[in-house]
């Protein structure tokens, strides 16, 4: 099985640069504003998940397992 | 009228106020041809914005496709200098569609991710107390030239382990390549003179590291691991070296000069970041974001269309070449309120200085975190910044907003 994870992106500091949308475009979706918002935490991959995370320009997104509580990212 | 509009972008006025020029082509004519240099200009936010969402319809592929004559008109006996220059972009990995590209990128993208470039700020913070500390004995500077362009070069030639008397050289190669983005019509010696001359300066730097294990701490290591995974060829190593040095700098050199400019001519905006805690981080960061909007270093880029494509009712056709500006995207009033006033404490500020999505710039976060401890620095050590001129002048390029020097004295 694979993990469950809550995805989230921090709203006071996301630039709507795009980044995680090109990596995960089933989990983060763009709002009116340009900036990011979390459609489905569990729409894909692990792998692309932390990696939008880890490449977002200015660090807006946490990673949290949703089971466990563990942070995964920051 | 369309007519009305002038297709000179590379005149006194649109080069010292692309604001105005690509500001009233928004307005009348958003998805504008320009007869005279034959390319479409791209002027609104949102088509910007759907235009890099739809990679597959935009081609990064811009060198490799273009089949019109060079843009401006170049000398004819240079075609040979031109045809080296393009094969030579055509390495650069910015360059490239997916997936070539992906896996490119994928060579270097960790190094700029926000958690390693805060490994380098506290050396960003030394070398900027440096450069101040010795602008302060004269009680001035030149920001372009003792500020804004010492400071990310010494960044970037470090990070790619460049020894330190070099940094003078890499500058002049710099500049020679910066004929890119402009008009003259035998601009592509110096260009290529340019290009030729970092190819050997870097040919020797590459080998070097191809023959060690790969040091994680050094860019150029990380670079040409890309050669061992398979991942670029040895040109294309070099062609992507010569790239992170030119990007590395240019454009942080030109957010920190705007940038400065921008304090200068609004005291309630430099009072507004005097008086902020400086212990709370979000001032500094919604500054820095601002004068990304307000006066972005980049002001184009460029694409060619991989099909036809209709966009505001004109027909962009395959193969036709497209330039969007960011310079203008970033004052879109139905993007962003006042567009044209000065507002530190805008939010969001969802501006294209850096592009977005698959191509966003590599490097923004260590732009970002240069041009941060700039303007704190600045902010904390002076009571006013006085410009000791009222004539601005521009570097004459379609791509760059680059100010050719910014006297000022500091109080």
């Amino acid at each position: 099985m694979p993990r469950k994870l809550r995805v989230s992106v921090d709203l006071a500091i996301c630039v709507g640069n795009a980044m995680c949308e090109t990596y995960a475009p089933k989990v983060f979706v763009l709002n009116d504003d340009r900036q990011s918002t979390v459609a489905d935490s569990n729409a894909d991959t692990f792998e692309n998940i932390m990696e939008a995370a880890q490449d977002c320009p200015v660090s807006a997104i946490t990673v949290i397992d949703d089971e466990t509580g563990e942070k995964l990212f920051p | 009228m369309v007519t009305a509009i002038s297709d000179e972008m590379f005149s006194g006025e649109a080069i010292a106020d692309p604001y105005s020029y690509y500001g009233r082509i928004r307005e009348e004519d958003p998805v504008h041809w320009n007869e005279k240099y034959e390319l479409w200009v791209i002027t609104r936010h949102d088509d910007l914005v759907w235009m890099t969402r739809h990679h597959e319809l935009f081609s990064s592929e811009f060198w490799s496709r273009d089949k019109r004559s060079p843009y401006p008109a170049i000398d004819e006996s240079d075609l040979g200098l031109y045809q080296f220059m393009k094969e030579f972009f055509m390495n650069w990995f910015i360059q490239q569609d997916r997936p070539v590209h992906t896996d490119q990128r994928k060579v270097v993208h960790k190094w700029f991710n926000p958690a390693s470039m805060e490994t380098w700020r506290p050396m960003v913070q030394k070398v900027v107390k440096d450069m101040l500390d010795e602008a302060d004995q004269n009680g001035r500077m030149d920001v372009m030239k003792d500020f804004a362009t010492p400071l990310p070069l010494f960044v970037i030639a470090q990070m790619m382990g460049m020894p330190f008397e070099d940094r003078k050289f890499i500058r002049s190669m710099a500049e020679k390549l910066l004929f890119i983005g402009r008009g003259e019509a035998d601009r592509m010696q110096p260009l290529t003179d340019g290009i030729k001359e970092l190819m050997e300066y870097l040919s020797p730097l590459v080998a070097q590291k191809m023959d060690l294990p790969v040091d994680e701490n050094d860019l150029l290591s990380v670079l040409a691991s890309g050669e061992k995974s398979g991942a670029l060829t040895r040109d294309e190593v070099i062609a992507d070296a010569i790239l992170l040095l030119l990007a590395g700098h240019e454009t942080t050199i030109n957010l920190i000069c705007n940038g400065t400019l921008a304090f200068t001519q609004h005291p309630d905006q430099w009072k507004l970041l005097k008086d902020a805690p400086f212990q709370d981080p979000d001032t500094i960061v919604r500054a820095t974001e601002e004068c990304l909007r307000y006066d972005p270093p980049v002001k184009s880029i460029q694409r060619i269309a991989s099909e036809d494509v209709e966009m505001g009712g004109k027909l962009l056709k395959e193969g036709d070449r497209i330039r969007w500006f960011m310079s203008s995207a970033n004052r879109d009033p139905a993007k962003h309120e006042n567009p044209d006033t000065f507002d530190i404490s805008r939010w969001p500020n969802t501006h294209v200085a850096f592009g977005s999505g698959i191509h966003h710039c590599l490097g923004a976060t260590l732009a970002r975190m240069e041009a941060q401890e700039a303007f704190k620095a600045l902010a904390e050590r002076y009571d006013s910044i006085s410009v000791e001129t009222d004539e601005f002048e521009y570097q004459p390029s379609v791509t760059f907003r680059s100010l050719k020097s910014l006297p000022v004295s500091l109080k």
